[in-house]
């Protein structure tokens, strides 16, 4: 990049395009805006730019461009891997103010939403067609579907129905030298590259989501959610072996430690679990109304076969809920134990759960943290949390220590290091564990492809040796990387 | 030295094949057939470094797909990768539900040895429209089948050979995965022209408890959505009247295979006969079926559509000597036919299109792939940043990059 631009002319331009009152700059203002989920990583933007639509986006895109200033998307900020931070002293497009739902059309089964629509605020939207939408990050109450689309965004029911990648249609985006394009189409067979699927997960280096075109899928007929009761997560975890090894394919397969069972009932999400337990597993089937009733026999039987003390089925939903808020409240439920949540994120192939699963509990305890472990198991999606406290240094340094170590075993294990929460800052040192310099490249293609001046959200997803923030866990000096 | 010789040296005569030959459109002057992954990245460093260039090839069923390609001289046969990187046979995982498979394999014999090697508890998820295809072809292609959706679907990683000869691998084993770009998305459906597959981790899907075959009469597409999205419903085609003969139908309706557990397939089929008068069928009108998507009267158009659209889009295809079929709630259509008006009414749909099959001069005149004109750009960039040299299926895709 060239010289530094006169800063007071790049948000004159800002707010030529958007109103003044549409443009933060100041130091409180840009403060919130420093970090997202993962809290120990931040950036201060240069400025925060609110458009409203897709033609503002662009315009704010150009003028990022003529001022050679790099520009970051983003949406509710619940990302956990360090995707939305502005590195480079960047401007960000905050696209909260495009929230609407453009079109739902039932009989076809999709809906045209903007990248700030809430993505529960979807499937409430959709409940009176009978239809929903499918991914259920547990942020689904805050979370965006511009965020849901940069991230490939998961959750709980991922294991029946996939990720974002495969319930986005069409985008709207906005490409880093400010030009529209439309990719897809609603009946979501392109006839040339797949580009809705190059730009999904690509954690907004490739340009700026304005508009999303998404499938909805029909409410099944018939749910049935169970609470298998183990002596261990071990245990747990074989019987999630043993249902995937039958052919059954649930809906969502989820393990609560004991750890996280302890805080849950020490906090406001108290379900009723029982605490001197090892694990339980929250098993839920949805279907056809003649089959689903079997399946869950099924399931069970395997269930007590693996050494469940008890399984429960749910009589009605209000017990199905209760069930469930021992899952999506664990992270509310962590703010007691401490006043950071580090949640890493890997994934193992099924098979290898229970010895993976003992070996991220030793590590916790080696390094003497508070490691508990919810996570989506029907995925071999990991999520080992640790509370901790960052203004204590050395704790921090274990935090990091133990990360790192986790996503090694992780990848000797035949796994990756991220299932759902992306790469972002967090992780981008750590591709070098699973792609070669070559596999890298070949990433870096697509990169310049769309965005050749790496204007877009820069610094994420690649290694780079400019920051060495392993060798300094407390640094947060992210605002002095230069642009690349 | 000429660049067949340079691959003989390198590969070893046997590999090599100097005599002349014939794809779809071109006339080349010889063809290559590398074994390994190691093989294949030597030979395309070879035809990259003499600025030639390849027609890449897995089982030949699709050899007409795309716009000839006459600047490439050298056939590249992918049916001889029948080993997967590091560990070198076909890993089937049954416990998990995955499986790392080579490209060059038939799906055919792959699908056999899933069935052996897992007990039958699960399967691969492809049904191909040629018995000869290979795995490789039938990502390159992403060609829809009956059964089973979009290859998207299932694929979790994959290695490819770039057209310098380098190695690159992207996804993995996992069935769930965000590390880096989704590349696999990317080189699928993109006819062998950014990457040449050369192993795939797919995920296996369980075999269904039961399965059974029936006939929705439906006079038009749309009539036949509703009973193509019972939750059993796998495998649908709506067949003009024309086709419907074939399966001794008086009239247009739907081939549909219902398959999962047996209460939900008995209940649906109960369902398919009270509302809607269906009729049992003989389950090998699948196979007929799929005979009509691969058959070739002269053009092959696949259109994409709303579901709700596929109706007017039959509609206006229309004409005597052309015959549809559709997947319905998949919103997918293709129009066989002779006539090549059939190629304008298309294009009057607005639909994105793409044409699967056409002679040779409509293939050399016409743009085969509908879609945007304003995704050019931004797909001849692709091509520019993964095949700069144009080593792989030159002039074969979109806007003939």
């Amino acid at each position: 990049m060239g010289p530094t631009p006169n800063p007071s002319s790049l948000e004159a331009s800002l707010r030529d395009v958007v109103g003044a009152d549409q443009v933060l700059t100041r130091p409180e203002e840009l403060f919130v805006y420093e970090v997202d989920g993962l809290t120990h990583h931040s950036a201060r933007p240069r400025a925060v730019v609110l458009p409203a639509t897709t033609e503002e986006v662009a315009r704010v895109v150009k003028v990022c461009r003529r001022h050679e200033v790099p520009f970051v998307p983003r949406g509710a900020g619940t990302g956990l891997s360090g995707g939305a931070l502005a590195l480079g002293r960047g401007v960000i497009i905050e696209c909260a103010r495009m929230n609407s739902i453009l079109q739902i059309e039932p009989e076809d089964r999709y809906a045209v939403v903007q990248p700030g629509v809430v993505n529960t605020d979807l499937s409430k939207a959709v409940l009176h067609h009978g239809l929903f939408y499918a991914p259920d990050p547990s942020s689904q109450l805050v979370c965006t579907l511009g965020g849901n689309v940069a991230e490939n965004s998961g959750g709980p029911h991922t294991l029946k129905y996939g990720t974002t990648t495969d319930h986005v249609l069409a985008l709207e985006l906005v490409l880093p030298d400010g030009s529209v394009v439309r990719l897809g189409s609603p009946s979501g067979w392109p006839a040339g590259y797949d580009l809705v699927g190059a730009v999904v997960g690509s954690e907004g280096t490739l340009g700026v989501v304005t508009e999303a075109t998404v499938r909805l899928s029909p409410i099944p007929e018939r749910t049935e959610t169970l609470l298998g009761i183990f002596p261990d997560v071990v245990s747990a975890c074989r019987a999630v072996g043993a249902i995937i090894r039958s052919g059954l394919v649930p809906a969502a397969m989820e393990i609560v430690d004991r750890r996280t069972i302890e805080a849950v009932e020490a906090s406001v999400y108290a379900a009723g679990l029982p605490t001197d337990a090892g694990a339980v597993l929250i098993m839920e089937l949805d279907g056809a109304a003649v089959a689903v009733g079997a399946q869950a026999e099924r399931t069970r039987a395997l269930s007590l076969a693996e050494g469940a003390r008890d399984v429960q089925v749910a009589r009605d939903e209000q017990e199905r809920q209760r069930f469930w808020r021992a899952r999506k409240g664990a992270f509310g439920a962590m703010g007691r134990l401490a006043p950071d949540l580090y949640v890493n994120d890997a994934v193992v192939p099924r098979r290898k759960l229970p010895e993976i699963l003992e070996a991220v509990c030793a590590i916790g305890d080696r390094l003497g943290l508070r490691l508990s472990n919810v996570f989506h198991a029907g995925d071999g999606n990991l999520h080992p949390n640790i509370s901790f406290d960052r203004r204590d240094a050395d704790e921090l340094a274990r935090v990091l220590q133990a990360g790192e170590e986790i996503l090694r075993l992780c990848v000797e294990a035949g796994g990756v290091i991220s299932g759902e929460h992306g790469i972002g800052t967090e992780k981008r040192e750590y591709m070098g564990l699973l792609f070669s310099d070559d596999d890298l490249e070949a990433m870096k293609k697509l990169r310049a492809a769309f965005d050749p001046t790496l204007a877009c959200n820069p610094g994420k997803l690649f290694p780079t040796t400019r920051i060495c923030f392993e060798a300094n866990p407390k640094a947060r000096g992210y605002d002095q990387v230069p642009f690349e | 030295m000429s660049v067949l010789a340079a691959l003989a040296r390198e590969l070893g005569e046997a590999q090599v094949g100097s005599t002349p030959a014939r794809d779809s459109s071109s006339e080349l002057d010889g063809s290559v057939r590398p074994r390994t992954g190691e093989e294949l990245a030597t030979a395309l460093g070879v035809v990259a470094a003499a600025r030639a260039s390849v027609v890449v090839r897995g089982g030949g069923s699709w050899d007409g797909l795309g716009h000839p390609m006459p600047r490439a001289r050298i056939l590249l046969e992918t049916a001889g990768l029948q080993s997967v990187p590091e560990r070198g046979d076909p890993e089937i995982d049954s416990e998990d539900g995955v499986a790392h498979l080579p490209a060059g394999a038939s799906v055919s014999w792959i699908s056999e040895r899933v069935r052996k090697e897992t007990g039958g508890t699960w399967e691969l998820p492809f049904d191909p429209v040629a018995p000869t295809a290979t795995l490789g072809g039938c990502l390159a292609t992403a060609s829809p089948g009956f059964c089973f959706g979009h290859p998207r679907d299932v694929v979790l990683g994959l290695e490819t050979v770039l057209a310098t000869g380098v190695r690159v691998r992207c996804g993995g084993r996992v069935v769930k995965n965000v590390t880096g770009y989704d590349l696999a998305k990317l080189y699928l459906g993109s006819l062998g022209t950014l990457g040449v597959i050369e192993a795939a981790w797919i995920r296996l899907l369980p075999t269904p408890e039961k399965t059974a075959c029936w006939w929705v009469p439906a006079a038009d597409p749309s009539q036949a959505v509703e009973p193509a999205r019972r939750s059993s419903a796998r495998a649908a085609a709506w067949l003009s009247a024309g086709l419907a003969r074939e399966l001794e139908a008086p009239r247009a309706g739907m081939f549909l295979e219902l398959a999962g557990d047996a209460p939900a397939v008995k209940a649906d089929g109960d369902w398919l006969a009270r509302q809607h008068a269906a009729e049992k069928l003989d389950p090998a009108g699948l196979d007929r079926v799929r005979e009509m998507r691969a058959r070739n009267p002269g053009l092959r158009v696949r259109v994409s559509a709303r579901p709700s659209a596929l109706t007017r889009v039959a509609a206006g295809l229309s004409a005597p000597g052309t015959e549809i079929l559709a997947q319905p709630a998949r919103g997918l259509l293709w129009a066989l036919s002779q006539d090549e008006a059939v190629l304008a009414a298309v294009e009057r749909s607005g639909e994105s299109y793409l044409v699967e099959a056409a002679p040779q001069a409509v293939r050399e005149a016409r743009e085969l792939f509908g879609e945007s004109q304003a995704l050019r750009p931004l797909q001849a960039a692709l091509k520019a940043q993964y095949d700069p040299t144009g080593v792989l299926n030159p002039g074969r895709f979109a806007g003939r990059i």
